[in-house]
């Protein structure tokens, strides 16, 4: 019976392994990550609050990282072997190496992890409450640190695995093509080493020994400036693999072939030149980097629109031309010829819908003079959840209902419930996302346990923040009700029996194949190197100038211990009120003779 | 390479939706001038904001018929001055910094929206043409008290805008022994530009003066009055002073003899 299977575990039974402890790793986050999503949604909206106000920032910094480090990045891992073994049709060099990056990312995950969730209880002298940016001078135990600097070298190691795979499948096949999911996986990977040198700075050179006192300052604005080097393109190596399977699945289920295989190539090219150059579009509204510098960056991003563009139009292409090959007709007509009973479909297709609406929400905030509008403020966190949250989250938990069976050569435990499940997720996140961002345009800041203000209220023009309460937390119960399907599917598929009836592993033909392709887009070499001089053409002279402004090491600055009592540091900062304005009241007539500088 | 017509059109028209993305903005920061936040200022230490000329005491000063400055401090959780009180139909420049953490200074539904960083100060310049109460926020993460973080922003009507500072000195004891006199030194500070017209009127037990006075623009005007001790008998008396509507007012003691003479001086 098992010869007529050709399922992944198969094919490549060891890999499948790796697959799946990464798929594992990957839920495993997103359940906890979920958990606090609900939490927080529910305290911010003020529907339901048991935590303390304090306490919501850990639950926050638990949000970010579990969802946006390990639920994205572990999934990917897994996908990228998948597609690495897949279309080379080769094995991975040596599995214990496999292994050894996979324990690597799980230990670092598993230290930040341990130094966030302490910050739940005073017992341990430990908290991590920096949340997913850590700015300093917010200082996080030296725990986290050290689990994020492992958890990166655990991604690059796993990156040179898939190098060292295509490299051996080159000198067999020295005259072929890059195959399409190889090349999208090295691009990718390029792009995240150039991408991670500004996290790996900013980490080794400064804030971990900071974290352990071997240095004493640090400067908060050269962190944060290579907090987004890294910060940026990160957003990229999420989406990536949710292209990928736009790209080599989507057309497979809608029952057609990919429209373009060359522009794939391009769209990837672009991405990994463009990537990281944009950073500093997060630091708009950052003094101290001249507006020349932003302007650059602001340039790069609108040019980054482009791969997303070209993607929304050979995606649409390719669902088209699989809806005619099913007997779909007319201009619009063939949209009911999609398999919109099929979950890996439907949740793929309801992703890349909501990744337009993210497209123009992200337009938005690349415009540098009206992200004065938006910047930092509940918008901001509307638009993510439209494209981390659904694009990406969305995508993965769709294939996952495919990649499932492949890996553990189970049947998928519920169709049914699969579809429910991707559908309560778009409807759920069109709740939550579009009263996010009206209330951005109120001027509601995200990143805050109570937006309840004393002095004044936000006042909407439309329909009021009680309704946009309400709906963020209808949209937050959906999610959360989404999850547990999803979690039902997966425990369920994993608890079923062996299944000898499982569809093949494989990924779209294309209509257009890389024969079309110019040669020169596989020279990997050429478009690193591009894109390295694009970053330094970026990026030398904004770090220059933050140096030569503020110190290799900043200011003189306390480290901000924020797991302290908010009490404590209450009164300190009375405190300090009461010094300055005794101080400065008797400078008060020096002051305003010397007051008017510009 | 092999590409679609119809992809060709669709790459030509995604190419002008980004050039005219990037051309509005190159029009609306060339042509029109909006000035975002740079690196116009010189850095500052966070260490000595309270001996800064500007920081020391963050407050609203008239720099020009019609505009002034805010200097504003953003600290864990606090801003200062609060409420930052400025006139309607005024042009004002916020200058803001940061003493411990990054934090920011949005004024909540407008594009009044700054980082603030610690050693950074940012600028930038607003008109406000209409009174109005609007509340500040601080949006960027900066510790557990994050969501106690607020101010106001208040555009007075013209009428009701001004700069004036009142400051008294007064004794708490004045002997009688001595013939010593009640003594309340004012000032009135007039930190707009213009002249300020007003009347000075003050209180020591029953005694009354008022005086209308003229205080120049940019400028302190200094008076001082003064009663015998002796007419106002031993025992505490309340003394007052009220300048428009700010109000000082404290209590004096005249005893018979200071109990702390510190003077074996009298020869």
């Amino acid at each position: 019976m098992s010869e007529s299977r050709n399922a992944y575990i198969d094919a490549f039974p060891a890999e499948a392994k790796v697959v799946r402890a990464a798929f594992y790793s990957s839920f495993l986050a997103l359940a906890l990550g979920g958990v606090f999503g609900i939490i927080q949604t529910l305290h911010r909206t003020d529907v339901f609050r048991f935590i303390d106000s304090t306490d919501y920032y850990t639950v926050l910094t638990a949000h970010g990282v579990f969802l946006v480090i390990s639920f994205t990045i572990f999934f990917l891992v897994g996908i990228f072997t998948w597609a690495i073994t897949t279309s080379l049709d080769r094995s991975v060099k040596d599995i214990r190496f496999t292994w050894g990056w996979y324990s690597l990312m799980a230990i670092g995950i598993t230290l930040t992890g341990v130094a966030i969730l302490a910050g739940f209880t005073d017992s341990i002298d430990m908290s991590a409450d920096v949340l997913f940016t850590f700015y300093a001078p917010l200082q996080g135990h030296p725990l986290f640190y050290i689990g994020l600097v492992l958890f990166i070298v655990g991604t690059w190691l796993a990156g040179a695995d898939w190098f060292r795979t295509w490299w051996a499948w080159k000198q067999e096949n020295p005259d072929e093509r890059i195959p399409l999911p190889t090349f999208m996986v090295l691009t990718t990977m390029l792009m995240w080493y150039i991408a991670t040198l500004g996290v790996a700075a900013s980490v080794l050179l400064f804030l971990l020994p900071w974290s352990l006192g071997l240095i004493e300052t640090v400067n908060p604005l050269l962190t944060r400036t290579l907090f987004w080097f890294f910060g940026h393109p990160i957003v990229y190596f999420w989406l990536m693999p949710a292209y990928m399977m736009w790209y080599i699945m989507l057309p497979k289920v809608s029952g057609g072939k990919l429209f373009s295989d060359p522009l794939a190539r391009v769209v990837f090219v672009l991405f990994l030149i463009l990537s990281v150059p944009t950073g500093i579009h997060h630091q708009y509204l950052d003094p101290g980097i001249a507006e020349g510098f932003k302007f650059i960056a602001m340039t790069n991003t609108m040019f980054l629109l482009l791969p997303s563009l070209l993607t929304a139009f050979t995606v649409v292409a390719s669902m088209e031309h699989g809806a005619r090959q099913r007997g779909g007709e007319g201009y619009f007509g063939w949209l009911k010829a999609l398999p919109w009973r099929d979950p890996v479909f439907t949740g793929m297709a309801l992703a890349g819908l909501m990744f337009a609406a993210a497209g123009f929400s992200g337009m938005i905030n690349a415009g540098m003079n009206i992200n004065y509008l938006v910047h930092n403020t509940f918008w901001v966190v509307g638009h993510f959840h439209l494209t981390v949250g659904t694009a990406v989250a969305l995508t993965f938990m769709a294939v996952t209902y495919w990649f499932l069976p492949q890996v553990t050569g189970k049947a998928l435990w519920n169709r049914s419930v699969a579809l429910g499940q991707v559908v309560l997720w778009f409807l759920g996140m069109t709740f939550m996302s579009n009263a996010m961002h009206r209330g951005g345009l109120l001027g509601i800041p995200r990143r805050t346990a109570e937006p309840q203000y004393d002095g004044f209220e936000f006042e909407a023009s439309v329909g009021s923040v009680a309704e946009l309460d309400a709906q963020i937390a209808l949209g937050g119960i959906l999610l959360t009700l989404s999850l547990v399907l999803f979690f039902a599917n997966v425990i369920g598929t994993a608890l079923n029996g062996r299944s000898d009836t499982l569809p093949d592993n494989s990924y779209a033909e294309t209509l257009s194949g890389p024969e079309d392709a110019p040669k020169v887009l596989d020279n990997l070499k050429l478009w690193t190197i591009i894109a390295i001089i694009l970053v330094i053409f970026a990026y030398t002279f904004p770090l220059l100038s933050i140096i030569d402004r503020g110190g290799l090491f900043g200011p003189d600055i306390n480290p901000f211990p924020v797991s302290i009592e908010t009490i404590p540091m209450l009164a300190m900062a009375l405190e300090g009120y009461t010094t300055a304005a005794v101080a400065s009241a008797g400078e008060f007539a020096q002051a305003t003779l010397l007051g008017v500088i510009r | 390479m092999n590409i679609h017509t119809y992809e060709k059109l669709w790459l030509i028209a995604a190419m002008v939706l980004i050039v005219g993305f990037i051309a509005t903005i190159t029009y609306g920061s060339v042509a029109l001038g909006i000035t975002m936040v740079g690196d116009q200022e010189d850095t500052i230490e966070p260490r000595e904001l309270s001996e800064d000329d500007r920081f020391g005491e963050p407050r609203v000063e008239q720099v020009g018929e019609n505009e002034y400055e805010a200097y504003v401090v953003a600290r864990t959780f606090m801003f200062q001055p609060d409420p930052i009180e400025i006139p309607e139909n005024s042009e004002v420049t916020f200058y803001v910094t940061a003493r411990d953490v990054i934090h920011s200074f949005s004024v909540a539904g407008t594009n009044i929206n700054t980082m603030a960083i610690p050693g950074e100060i940012a600028t930038m310049t607003a008109e406000f043409d209409e009174p109005g109460e609007y509340g500040i926020v601080c949006n960027e993460y900066c510790g557990s008290g994050h969501h106690n973080m607020e101010g106001e922003l208040h555009v007075l009507p013209e009428d009701e805008f001004d700069l004036t500072e009142l400051s008294v000195e007064a004794d708490d004891e004045v002997a009688l022994e001595d013939d010593d006199e009640v003594t309340l030194e004012i000032a009135v500070e007039n930190g707009q530009l213009e002249d300020l017209e007003t009347t000075i009127e003050a209180e020591i037990g029953d005694e009354t003066f008022t005086e209308d006075v003229t205080v120049e623009g940019d400028s302190t005007y200094e008076t001082t009055v003064s009663v015998d001790a002796a007419d106002l008998g031993e025992g505490d008396h309340d003394w007052s002073v009220t300048v428009d509507d700010y109000e000082e007012s404290g209590t004096v003691t005249v005893v018979d003899q200071l109990e702390d003479d510190g003077g074996d001086d009298d020869e």
